[in-house]
């Protein structure tokens, strides 16, 4: 397959138009025509103003939200496999997820008043525990100017587990707030809206931003620290940059629309197999492609069960746990990476 | 290179959020309903004699004003579908969550999702409610996002005693224009407590209760403590939760605690889940508990004691007649 670009822009405008016309109400095809020539023209028949109202205010900001977590996700999970050469690599993997996992439950212990900043103090807590686990686990990592790739792993995955169990044992604790802090943590971006989106964007916008144009350092660390470094690289400058930008996107993704695994695992090992491991090229794909494979997984959750949700983050595990075990199984046979 | 990027996207960052706080705040658009026609016999139907519009308080601190009373409400919560129809309203109800089993009527409701914390905002939006009731079980995230698509919401608080549940059923009346019925409900429930106290005050045993709500890991069962409808009903029916002793209101507690304890009887409101007596008697170090030895272990509707609604009081009678069998005959 050509044109790497236009299929994946391609993709990505088709699983917005599926989240915009797919929902748990059913809205014919024919009054989706009908909305959208209202929008344009300027002019809607009365009859459709209630499914107008769903498509522009409910599905609208949920599918931007959607895509752009699915931004964050992938963009990230390929800078991370490329910044530890190791396939099995994902955004979560120095303790993104259970530090945001850990700021939530521990906000949503204490009884916030109904008012704005009572509503973002869950979203706040994770991206700060977030972004803290990152630091915390890169300083714990860090030998002298250098931080190895084996102390970061070892370094992010204590910590991660130290973080689950606290957030656990906080869960066990708490009275009634216990589905409030399961339905976050099982991903569930339903009930959010232009807020979410808004708050996100600037994150997303300078953390991706800067991944999109790390491709060449990306790449000259695929020949391991010591050969980049004689190519020209800072290589330690270069690595610690990349994974704040990456962690940065990923937290406030996290922050508004809980954990959603998977993701930057299957988007970046799919578009590697199709059109190489040129990170210059593979990253700004695995930001079109996350943003459209989250859209489409988000569209199954919504009406597998309808008008049940189930969280996404049950989808894309489901579907990311099969293709998970077979990348393991592929990289141990022919070691494509 | 890297610094003049970040520079770069800082600015553009920046700027961004400049604009975003900019940005008008979207404002909250009148939803149109249209009322099908059975709706707009019933709501005709109904008294309509409240001119003055109804201002409450809602759970959340919330003030919420309805021009009249409410003719399309959806109920977010088991709970909140039980007061309704028990009230009187159950014929303005037109969504409710997918728990709401009870009455039967309410089955035939659409119901609107609710599991796992997922409610469907677009078929809420399809229902064109006047009134959504939300409870102690939807989260305040849930109440802003339906108050932002334009939409009315009651946030009932989730009560702690049985008169603060009186006092619901009382706001629920308000809010749909029942409220004789639920004073006249609320007097027989008040009588019927009345009932049970009389019979309870003079009794001088008080059974001890192992209250089971989840027995997945039968070393370390689920139970309920201080605080809960279960504690204060079994109390109240003449016995005593052990599970008061825990410290949170859900915990599970060790079988090793509870041998300490040895109930006087052990009641299922897990038997919803297929927990049955003889199960109970098969599980390895249940024998040395005297509720096990002498049989007293005993299947229990759990939707009586976890739903904080007017069956409260069917669950304080059931439990009276099962610590107290010879006093409630």
């Amino acid at each position: 397959m050509r044109r790497p670009y236009l299929w994946t822009l391609l993709f990505l405008a088709l699983a917005v138009l599926l989240s915009l016309a797919i929902g748990s109400v059913w809205i014919p095809p024919q009054d989706l025509w009908g909305i959208l020539k209202g929008a344009l023209l300027k002019r809607l028949p009365a009859q459709l103003e209630t499914f107008a109202f769903i498509v522009w205010k409910i599905r609208l900001p949920r599918t931007l939200l959607i895509a752009l977590t699915g931004a964050a996700l992938g963009g990230s999970g390929t800078a991370y496999q490329g910044l530890f050469r190791n396939p099995l690599a994902d955004p979560y993997l120095i303790g993104v997820a259970s530090g945001a996992g850990l700021g939530a439950v521990i906000a949503m212990s204490i009884k916030w008043p109904y008012s704005f900043w009572g509503l973002m103090a869950i979203p706040l807590a994770a991206f700060v525990a977030a972004l803290l686990t990152v630091l915390i686990v890169y300083a714990l990592a860090r030998v002298g100017n250098s931080v190895p790739t084996t102390n970061l792993i070892l370094a992010g995955v204590a910590f991660s587990s130290f973080a689950t169990s606290l957030t656990s044992f906080l869960m066990l604790r708490s009275t009634g707030e216990v589905r409030r802090a399961l339905g976050w943590l099982l991903g569930g971006a339903s009930q959010s809206g232009w807020l979410a989106v808004l708050s996100l964007l600037p994150y997303l916008i300078l953390g991706l931003g800067i991944l999109v144009f790390s491709g060449h350092a990306l790449n000259l660390l695929q020949f391991g620290d010591e050969q980049a470094q004689q190519m020209g690289l800072n290589v330690s400058r270069a690595k610690s940059i990349v994974l704040l930008a990456a962690s940065l996107a990923t937290a406030a993704a996290v922050a508004f629309s809980g954990i959603i695994g998977f993701i930057g695992l299957i988007v970046p090992h799919i578009l590697r197999l199709w059109w190489g491991a040129d990170y210059r090229r593979l990253l700004p794909l695995s930001i079109l492609g996350g943003a459209g494979a989250l859209l489409v997984m988000d569209v199954f959750a919504r009406v597998v069960l309808a008008p049940q949700e189930i969280p996404v983050g049950i989808v894309t595990a489901l579907t990311g746990a099969p293709f998970f075990l077979w990348v393991l199984r592929r990289a141990k046979n022919q070691g494509y990476w | 290179m890297f610094r003049k990027l970040l520079i770069a996207c800082l600015t553009l960052t920046l700027l961004l959020t400049a604009c975003g706080s900019a940005l008008p705040t979207p404002q909250p658009t009148s939803i149109p309903t249209q009322i099908p026609p059975t709706a707009a016999a019933t709501a005709a139907a109904a008294p309509t004699t409240a001119i003055a519009p109804i201002v409450l308080t809602d759970g959340l601190g919330r003030e919420v004003t309805l021009a009249s009373p409410a003719q399309r409400v959806v109920s977010l919560a088991p709970s909140n579908t039980e007061i309704l129809f028990a009230v009187g309203a159950g014929a303005q109800v037109v969504g409710r969550d997918e728990f709401s089993d009870y009455p039967e009527e309410a089955k035939s409701v659409a119901s609107i999702g609710g599991s796992m914390g997922q409610y469907s905002l677009e078929a809420i939006t399809a229902l064109g409610p006047d009134l959504v009731l939300a409870s102690g079980l939807n989260s305040p995230e849930l109440v802003k996002s339906l108050e932002d698509l334009g939409l009315t919401v009651f946030y009932l608080p989730n009560p702690t005693t049985l008169e603060e549940m009186y006092a619901n059923l009382l706001t629920v009346a308000q809010l749909t224009g029942h409220e004789t019925q639920a004073v006249t409900l609320i007097e027989s429930l008040k009588a019927r407590v009345a009932a049970v106290d009389q019979k309870v005050a003079p009794l001088s045993s008080r059974p001890s209760v192992f209250y089971e709500l989840d027995s997945t890991d039968p070393g370390k069962p689920y139970t309920a403590g201080p605080g809960t409808f279960v504690t204060l009903l079994i109390e109240r029916a003449g016995g005593f939760n052990v599970g008061a002793n825990l410290d949170s209101a859900w915990a599970p507690i060790s079988l090793e605690q509870l041998v300490v304890y040895n109930p006087d009887m052990i009641i299922l409101g897990d038997s919803l889940f297929g927990t049955t007596p003889e199960s109970v008697k098969g599980r390895p170090g249940w024998q040395a508990l005297q509720a096990v030895q002498q049989d007293r272990i005993y299947p229990f509707d759990d939707n009586l004691v976890s739903r904080p609604g007017p069956r409260l009081v069917d669950g304080l009678e059931q439990l009276a007649k099962l610590l107290h069998p010879d006093a409630f005959k």
